[in-house]
């Protein structure tokens, strides 16, 4: 690079810095149609081109490339579903990413291959889930049929042995009964066994009806249906079921139930439901029509019924008979679930690159249906914004992307002269990229217009570090965001998550704003609310007089504290009075500065945009007005200040008058220009001087107001009078390319804009404008002591914290002050880092924020632009994790 | 001191400036280092300006009224 002197120091037209956004145009590509994919699939590797909808007026469903979009769903459905199974089962993914197959341009056979194999897979898993789950509710029901047998049996034995108690009579009827061998011996335990219903409000009545149903089975010795339903019920539902059967069979029935020990999962419910207590039952009812209303009563809460014979062996065989399917289910069972591991384990091997491939070629036949398919001519037309800087990068994307198609035919690279607005390309990296991003969140900066980014980027954090000043909250803060930074590809992964998110994009952000707020903490001379003393103090306090109550005054000596505020401010008692001042007047002059930086940055754009007519006639007015009144206001800030006002000439006597208020000064420069009160007249030639400046402020209105719309009135007439209209700038005719058979014409007509000079719409616009800036002047001057009001109340705060909480700690006496010390600096520390470095951080950040994207935008940021977005596979691949 | 060392430092905040204009001509992105390196300069200077001028001669001087008098 040769060596540049200062008229180069301008931005060239094709910069990468962040001053402006790049230079973009506009390109149509001539792809083949065999080399598409590939093509396509290059360029999203490459992210650097945007492509635009030319098909724009044809609705999904009637795009060429419809159906491969399609089939790609109808994978990824496959590969969800898998996914999900894999993740109930518990089975491990390896995050076995095959980049070469991903990253490289994939053939047909191998889409197909991928395809069949993802089918056969999940063809297979689908199986064996809904053998499983038929299995499974065939497991349950075996388990309750045999818990309902087990019980059952025992009931039946119960009411036996208490009608041979009762009855002595019936009792050697009861021995005779089959029934009084008891299958399982189970222990009476009072707990488990219950009988509700007759058998406690009116105990005998049943054991006569158990033992007249006995007897009649006995005397008639044949097995009479003695009308019995059993079965499972939740345990929790079995009050309500002998409620509902008591009220609707009027008493004429008797339920017994035992609980059963152990859960078992309800069939009702969804996979992965917690297993519920159950509990068997029996009711006792005769006649068929209760026996009937009995069972609706059960299955409708819920109660499964099983049929269980009155006969002991048959129950014995029954029993058997079920725990020998139950083995046997269990068996294939098990079985199943070792197939479907296999299963999921070869998949889980693949699923992460099968997702990543499936994403990337869907993303691809989205592209391609944005392409105009020409069928004929077997070609297709794309058009798309890119970087001028980035077109050598696509054309060798291009090239790579013929070559893995094996095709000689190359795609052609055509850039197309346009007057459309392109979409913002605002280069950044990553330490850019967190500035740039809380300017476009405000508005993203029109094509070719000056970025407020790369100003932001020391402004933002210096405006904050004004109001947080504080060297060890500044260390701390700085602390945390070099952690970030360092660390910041270890910690790559908090860019997904919700929470960390904001802090691990805006790193860089809190590590400058740290830095200057550690800058200004000294200045401020602040260190967690104490004060340094590095240099040499400017006042001296008496050491002859003093203590307790007594008011000291301090005495000035020769120099001044050479960096920052004087540490015997910090022990005065009016400290706020000399540094509410300072602040406030300093706040003042930054902001003046700040808005002036703001307004220069419209020479830039108007040196671009070629409209210098905006140079002159809005940039130079806006700049004296504002000058002649808070500039003025600055120069006197800086002159009181300068000025020595107790100083004595030789006689002793008092040079200048008593220092005047600037506030006074200011209001009646405007209630009585041209007169100065002699008493408060700083300078000779004050009066005049400010009448001048005042009438230069009047005369800048009606400059803004009216000179610009005149002049484009006047230009406007001198065109229409030598006769040309307007021309429409915006038919484009592409030629054609050459290589290709042909000619391709398209010629593509936007809507001719009607002639559009509207001298009352500029006019209005004009002096919305000057009204808005004259105002503006003043409130976003006041605004700017927002400065000194957080950094006032983050000192204030700052000491209270020290005040009450740490140094009362370190005062008090007795055996326990280590441990009130301990405790108090903890509490101390937490409060620190939780109220003053989190919460009047964010403050801080909030209002820094506000002045940057009012006061310091409005004054030249247009911010209208369209960000641009290229296609990319890591930004789809990215989006995709995201919506996981 | 005084006023003069304000001024004989601005200057000299301006010539570092001036001289960041071509200091950075071998990193890939100057205008971004000049930038930075030139509101830095300028915000701490004039930070460190005002507050030295408003201490220069002041109008109020501190009270207290706890001091410690050592006998």
């Amino acid at each position: 690079m040769a060596s540049r002197s200062w008229a180069h120091a301008r931005p060239r037209q094709k910069t990468t810095s962040i001053f402006r956004s790049e230079v973009m145009s506009l390109v149509q590509l001539y792809i083949p149609s065999d080399v598409a994919r590939y093509t396509v699939s290059q360029l999203g590797e490459l992210g650097l081109v945007q492509f635009r909808d030319l098909n724009a007026e044809v609705t999904a469903f009637q795009r060429s490339f419809v159906n491969d979009v399609r089939r790609f769903d109808e994978i990824e459905r496959k590969l969800r579903y898998l996914r999900a199974q894999i993740d109930l089962s518990g089975v491990e993914v390896y995050d076995f990413f095959d980049s070469r197959f991903v990253s490289t341009a994939r053939g047909p056979r191998d889409i197909d291959d991928m395809e069949e194999r993802i089918a056969a897979h999940e063809g297979r898993v689908q199986r064996l889930a809904a053998a499983y789950k038929e299995m499974h509710a065939n497991h349950i029901e075996l388990i309750e049929n045999m818990h309902v047998l087990q019980e059952v049996s025992s009931l039946f034995t119960e009411i036996t042995g208490r009608q041979s108690q009762a009855h002595p009579r019936s009792g050697s009827i009861a021995a005779a009964s089959p029934d009084a061998v008891p299958l399982l011996a189970r222990s009476d335990t009072a707990a488990s066994r219950r009988s509700i219903g007759s058998m406690d409000a009116a105990g005998a009545f049943d054991v006569e009806l158990g033992a007249s149903a006995a007897a009649a089975a006995a005397a008639t010795g044949r097995d009479i249906n003695i009308g019995f339903i059993s079965g499972v019920i939740a345990r929790d539902r079995i009050a309500t079921l002998e409620r509902v059967l008591w009220r609707s069979l009027r008493g004429n029935m008797f339920l017994n139930y035992v609980d059963i020990e152990a859960p078992i999962q309800d069939n009702t419910a969804e996979d992965g439901a917690a297993p519920v207590y159950k509990s068997a039952f029996i009711v006792f009812a005769h006649g068929d029509s209760l026996r009937d209303r009995a069972t609706k009563i059960a299955e409708s809460l819920g109660a499964t019924l099983y049929r269980v014979d009155p006969r002991a062996e048959r129950r014995q065989e029954d029993l058997i008979d079920t725990m020998s399917r139950l083995d046997d289910l269990r068996l294939i069972l098990d079985n199943n679930a070792v197939a479907r591991a296999n299963e999921l384990a070869a998949v889980a091997e693949h699923i992460t690159t099968w997702l990543a491939v499936v994403r990337k070629e869907k993303a691809t036949y989205h592209a391609l249906n944005l392409f105009n398919h020409d069928a004929n001519r077997n070609c297709l037309i794309a058009e798309g914004w890119c970087a001028a800087n980035d077109i050598p990068a696509i054309q060798s994307a291009l090239h790579l992307a013929t070559e893995d198609a094996g095709s000689t035919v190359p795609t052609v690279l055509h850039e197309l002269r346009t007057t459309k607005q392109p979409p913002t390309f605002v280069r950044t990296n990553r330490f850019t990229e967190g500035f740039q991003n809380i300017v476009d969140a405000y508005g993203v900066p029109k094509a070719g217009e000056v970025n407020p980014g790369l100003f932001t980027i020391i402004t933002f954090p210096f405006l904050f570090a004004l109001m947080f000043g504080d060297l060890g909250h500044g260390f701390l803060m700085t602390l945390c965001a070099a952690l970030l930074c360092i660390y910041e590809k270890k910690l790559a992964w908090m860019a997904k998550d919700e929470s960390m998110r904001m802090f691990y994009s805006g790193r860089y952000i809190v590590l400058l704003m740290g830095i200057f707020s550690m800058f200004t903490g000294f200045i401020y001379n602040d260190i967690f609310s104490r004060a340094m003393s590095v240099f040499a103090s400017g006042w001296a306090w008496p050491t002859t007089h003093g203590g307790e109550g007594v008011i000291v005054e301090a005495t000035k000596l020769a120099h001044t504290y050479a960096v920052g505020i004087d540490p015997a401010w910090h022990h005065a008692s009016n400290s706020l009075l000399f540094t509410n001042s300072y602040k406030m007047k300093m706040s003042i002059v930054l902001g003046v500065i700040h808005m002036t930086l703001g307004i220069c940055l419209q020479v830039p754009n108007a040196l671009h945009f070629k409209k210098r007519i905006n140079i002159i006639h809005v940039f130079v007015p806006q700049l004296i007005f504002l000058f002649s009144i808070f500039g003025y206001l600055v120069f006197t800030i800086i002159f009181k200040w300068s000025t020595d006002w107790y100083a004595r000439d030789a006689a002793g006597q008092l040079t200048h008058i008593s220092p005047p208020s600037l506030l006074n000064m200011l209001i009646y420069m405007f209630l009585s220009p041209g007169s100065v009160n002699e008493s408060e007249r700083m300078f000779r030639g004050q009066a005049f001087l400010q009448t001048f400046l005042l009438l230069t402020a009047l005369v800048c209105v009606p400059w803004m107001l009216l000179v610009k719309p005149l002049i484009m009135r006047r230009e406007h007439r001198k065109i229409t009078s030598e006769g040309y209209g307007r021309i429409s700038s915006h038919v484009r005719v592409s030629t054609e390319a050459d290589g290709m058979a042909g000619a391709i014409i398209v010629a593509e007509q936007e809507e001719m804009q009607a002639d559009d000079f509207d001298f009352a719409d500029i006019m209005i616009n004009q002096s919305i404008h000057t009204i808005e800036f004259c105002l503006n002047s003043i409130s976003n001057t006041a605004s700017y002591l927002r400065l000194w009001a957080l950094s006032l109340a983050h000192a204030q705060l700052s000491e209270v914290l020290w005040s009450m909480i740490f140094l009362p700690t370190l005062k008090i006496t007795g055996s326990y002050k280590p441990f009130a010390i301990m405790f108090g600096f903890a509490v101390w520390f937490v409060l620190t880092f939780g109220i003053l470095i989190g919460m009047e951080g964010l403050s801080a950040f909030l209002h820094a924020l506000r002045l940057h994207w009012v006061e310091f935008n409005n004054k030249f940021y247009d911010g209208t632009g369209v960000k641009f977005e290229p296609f990319s596979f890591k930004a789809v691949l990215d989006e995709a994790d995201d919506q996981q | 001191m005084g006023g003069a060392l304000v001024f004989w430092i601005g200057v000299l905040t301006v010539g570092i400036c001036f001289g960041a204009l071509f200091m950075f001509r071998s990193k890939t992105d100057p205008t971004l280092w000049r930038t930075c390196t030139i509101l830095s300069f300028a915000s701490c200077y004039l930070m460190w300006g005002l507050t030295y001028l408003a201490q220069l001669h002041p109008i109020i001087v501190p009270k207290r009224d706890d001091l410690r008098v050592e006998l």
